[in-house]
């Protein structure tokens, strides 16, 4: 039976547990540059795909192996096992600059919010979603690699505070950041609601945010100088260390967890993650959890009219117009929703939990600020 | 029929559904919403039939069943799905019921019960698009064509007991010493079939209150309205208005603070709003009992106030961020 709830306290039974390593990787490379071909013999750590973003982070190989296929989607490795690994770069002692956050962005870090400078630098220690522990267990498990990662950040942001924000009651710090304790429900865990509670202020200019899971990444790139090939995941309670581009089909085996046809798979949170429609896709380096939802344990989402009675407004922690937004975004006037908190939004995703009418509001905002997005691109160039 | 969409990777040994997120959701459904409502009416139902006999139970059961019809050919009409499982057209059709007098004829309860669906909602864009409470329109377009078999002090003129509201318009505050509050309070005051059960309309309220189906803001904010409208006229003068307890029960505050003015489509959304709305329909009923022509000022009040909700929607706190 689904157990619903918004807390994010909860404290992990263990430490982290290793995963026994896949035999075939689906990385994913959706929106990514390839770098690599079918039939290429990749050592362990080795680069795949580029970020076309600025700042985005490289994806590599978890595992050494061969190159099977490759599509628009994904690509997959067939491991061979293989011990041989990439040389490390010595990132530690290089000096602030371009350089150093280019041999950042080589190692997988994304570092579009670590560009530039900033007065504030917030570091969100809290679980990120209901059910996911993985924040609470680096915070307990990671020390080393954070007091490396928040120096690192520190070095290229020079912010004048640092402030960590854990769930109150929770003992613990990072030596150069204050602790600042906060309500651990859902949706505090957001980045826009951390900041707002350490500095009072909504949306402040200077202020730079970044999870303990990807400063604990940072942390780990500037100790080893080996690239990120793997990410931390909360299933079924406890908390894996998982490679990236793991199939979904090879945590289900190994794990001994069952999905029938109908159910739904979540990678990331139960709020904002992701369903997969199949077993072979890869996790992905960002994914901090992985659920399994029982086709009857919730009404599934219906292409509904709204009938205007105000839930999610109530809820609304950015006091947006979702019922308005949505509509418009249905058809397709974005400029209008704009107009209705569509830039205020963080997307948490309480109004479509609380639709009576079962719409997919958090998808209409996400399609609409998509939809702006790609409109500004087409403009510019 | 739309091409097949091949995805990488796609799987037809085991079928995953794909959702948008959240993927937990409250798991509060239209369906189990209305549900509730016809539950938190079914007490004032069941008291309607014991006062009126089975009259009462023949006029709820005609105009929810010409409600539901309407609503069948109208989504036909329209050619959208026959969504009639989610009891929002039974709903509404009650609730237009329960304004009639209980001896209203077989075709003012079926003409009532099609009007909310068919001009109430269906013009307007079907459920949830309605600008003005459904029953009302249905109740205000009666009213008005067929004013004799509207009258609920006229039609139940065998009884012994005498409306309220009407005793109050055309009797003035002198005569409402006949009534024992309290008996209004448990419903023993003519009036509208059911929109009079005092108690069992509060204690379905109070049902929807609890199980999180409505908020606080409209019912509060309108039995405030009510209350304190009344006792600013009272205060001005005691032997020409009558007191606020007076308005609290008699009529159909109760049923309108608990069923009407709630209604999801017609009034806004936002606390401010919210309780803006439910403020000014109150203060509006006592002051249509004051000055009106009609005897019970809940329906029109209620309708005045939906007109002003998009304007009070515009009462709203700036979006996160936004300075």
């Amino acid at each position: 039976m689904l157990k619903i709830h918004y807390s994010l306290d909860q404290k992990p039974a263990d430490s982290i547990r290793d995963l026994e390593p896949p035999k075939v990787l689906n990385i994913s490379v959706r929106n990514l540059v390839l770098k690599t071909r079918k039939g290429a013999v990749l050592a362990k750590g080795d680069q795949v795909a580029e970020h076309p973003s600025p700042g985005g982070g490289a994806c590599h190989a978890a595992q050494g192996g061969k190159v099977k296929a490759v599509n628009y989607h994904s690509l997959t490795v067939q491991c061979t096992g293989g011990e041989e690994t990439v040389a490390p770069v010595d990132v530690a002692s290089m000096g602030k600059g371009s350089e150093l956050l280019r041999a950042l962005q080589e190692l997988g870090v994304d570092v579009a919010p670590l560009t530039g400078s900033a007065e504030v630098l917030v570091v969100n220690g809290l679980n990120p979603e209901p059910g996911v522990s993985v924040a609470q267990q680096l915070l307990r498990d990671g020390g080393e690699e954070l007091r490396a990662g928040l120096e690192m950040a520190r070095k290229l942001l020079s912010p004048s505070r640092a402030i960590l924000a854990v769930s109150k009651g929770e003992d613990v710090s990072i030596p150069g950041a204050e602790t600042v304790g906060i309500r651990a429900k859902y949706p505090y865990s957001l980045d826009a609601l951390v900041v707002r509670t350490v500095t009072g202020k909504e949306f402040p200019e200077h202020t730079r945010v970044i999870n303990v899971m990807d400063l604990f990444d940072l942390g780990k790139v500037t100790l080893t100088g080996l690239p990120v090939t793997e990410t931390f995941m909360t299933i079924d309670g406890h908390n894996y260390r998982v490679p990236v581009g793991t199939p979904v089909r090879h945590i289900l085996e190994v794990l001994d967890l069952k999905a029938a046809p109908g159910d739904t798979i979540v990678l990331g949170g139960p709020f904002r993650g992701e369903s997969i429609y199949s077993l072979d896709q890869g996790v992905k380096k960002e994914d901090y959890g992985m659920f399994i939802t029982s086709s009857d344990a919730i009404p599934e989402v219906q292409d509904a009219a709204c009938m205007n009675c105000g839930e999610c407004v109530l809820h609304c922690p950015a006091r947006v117009l979702p019922h308005l937004i949505s509509r418009y975004a249905e058809y397709e006037r974005f400029e209008e929703a704009e107009r209705y908190g569509l830039n205020s939004c963080f997307e948490c995703g309480l109004c479509a939990f609380n639709c009576f009418a079962r719409r997919p509001l958090l998808q209409y905002i996400r399609f609409a600020k998509a939809q702006i997005r790609a409109k500004g691109q087409g403009t510019q160039s | 029929m739309n091409p097949p969409i091949l995805k990488a990777m796609s799987d037809i040994s085991l079928r995953l559904t794909v959702s948008p997120p959240p993927h937990w959701r409250s798991g509060r459904t239209i369906q189990g919403m209305m549900r509730a409502h016809l539950l938190a009416l079914a007490p004032a139902a069941v008291m309607a039939v014991v006062m009126y006999g089975v009259r009462a139970f023949a006029v709820m059961g005609m105009a929810g069943t010409a409600a539901v019809l309407t609503e069948v050919i109208c989504l036909l009409l329209q050619k959208r799905d026959v969504d009639i499982d989610n009891y929002s057209a039974l709903y509404a059709g009650v609730l237009f019921a329960f304004l009639l007098p209980a001896t209203a004829p077989w075709w003012l309860a079926v003409i009532g019960g099609a009007l909310t669906i068919a001009l109430g909602r269906t013009v307007f864009g079907g459920f949830g698009c309605n600008p003005v409470c459904a029953p009302l329109v249905a109740w205000a377009v009666c009213r008005f064509s067929w004013p004799g078999a509207m009258d609920i002090d006229l039609n139940l003129a065998a009884y012994m007991a005498n409306s309220p509201v009407d005793q109050l318009m055309h009797f003035g505050v002198s005569s409402l010493g006949q009534f024992d509050y309290m008996d209004l309070f448990m419903g023993r005051g003519l009036g509208g079939l059911g929109s009079s059960q005092v108690v069992a309309l509060a204690a379905g309220g109070l049902f929807l209150l609890a199980a999180g189906w409505i908020r606080l803001f409209i019912p509060v904010g309108f039995l405030v309205g009510v209350a304190g409208t009344a006792a600013i006229y009272w205060a001005i003068d005691p032997t020409a208005y009558a007191d606020p307890m007076f308005h609290m029960v008699a009529g159909s505050t109760i049923f309108g603070a608990f069923f009407l003015a709630p209604d999801t489509a017609s009034s806004p959304v936002g606390k401010i709003p919210q309780t803006m709305f439910g403020l000014i329909a109150g203060a509006m009923v006592v002051i249509i009992r004051v000055y009106g022509v009609y005897p019970d000022g809940v329906p029109f009040a209620i309708m005045v106030a939906n007109l002003l909700s998009p304007l009070l929607e515009r009462l709203r706190p700036k979006y996160f961020g936004v300075r």
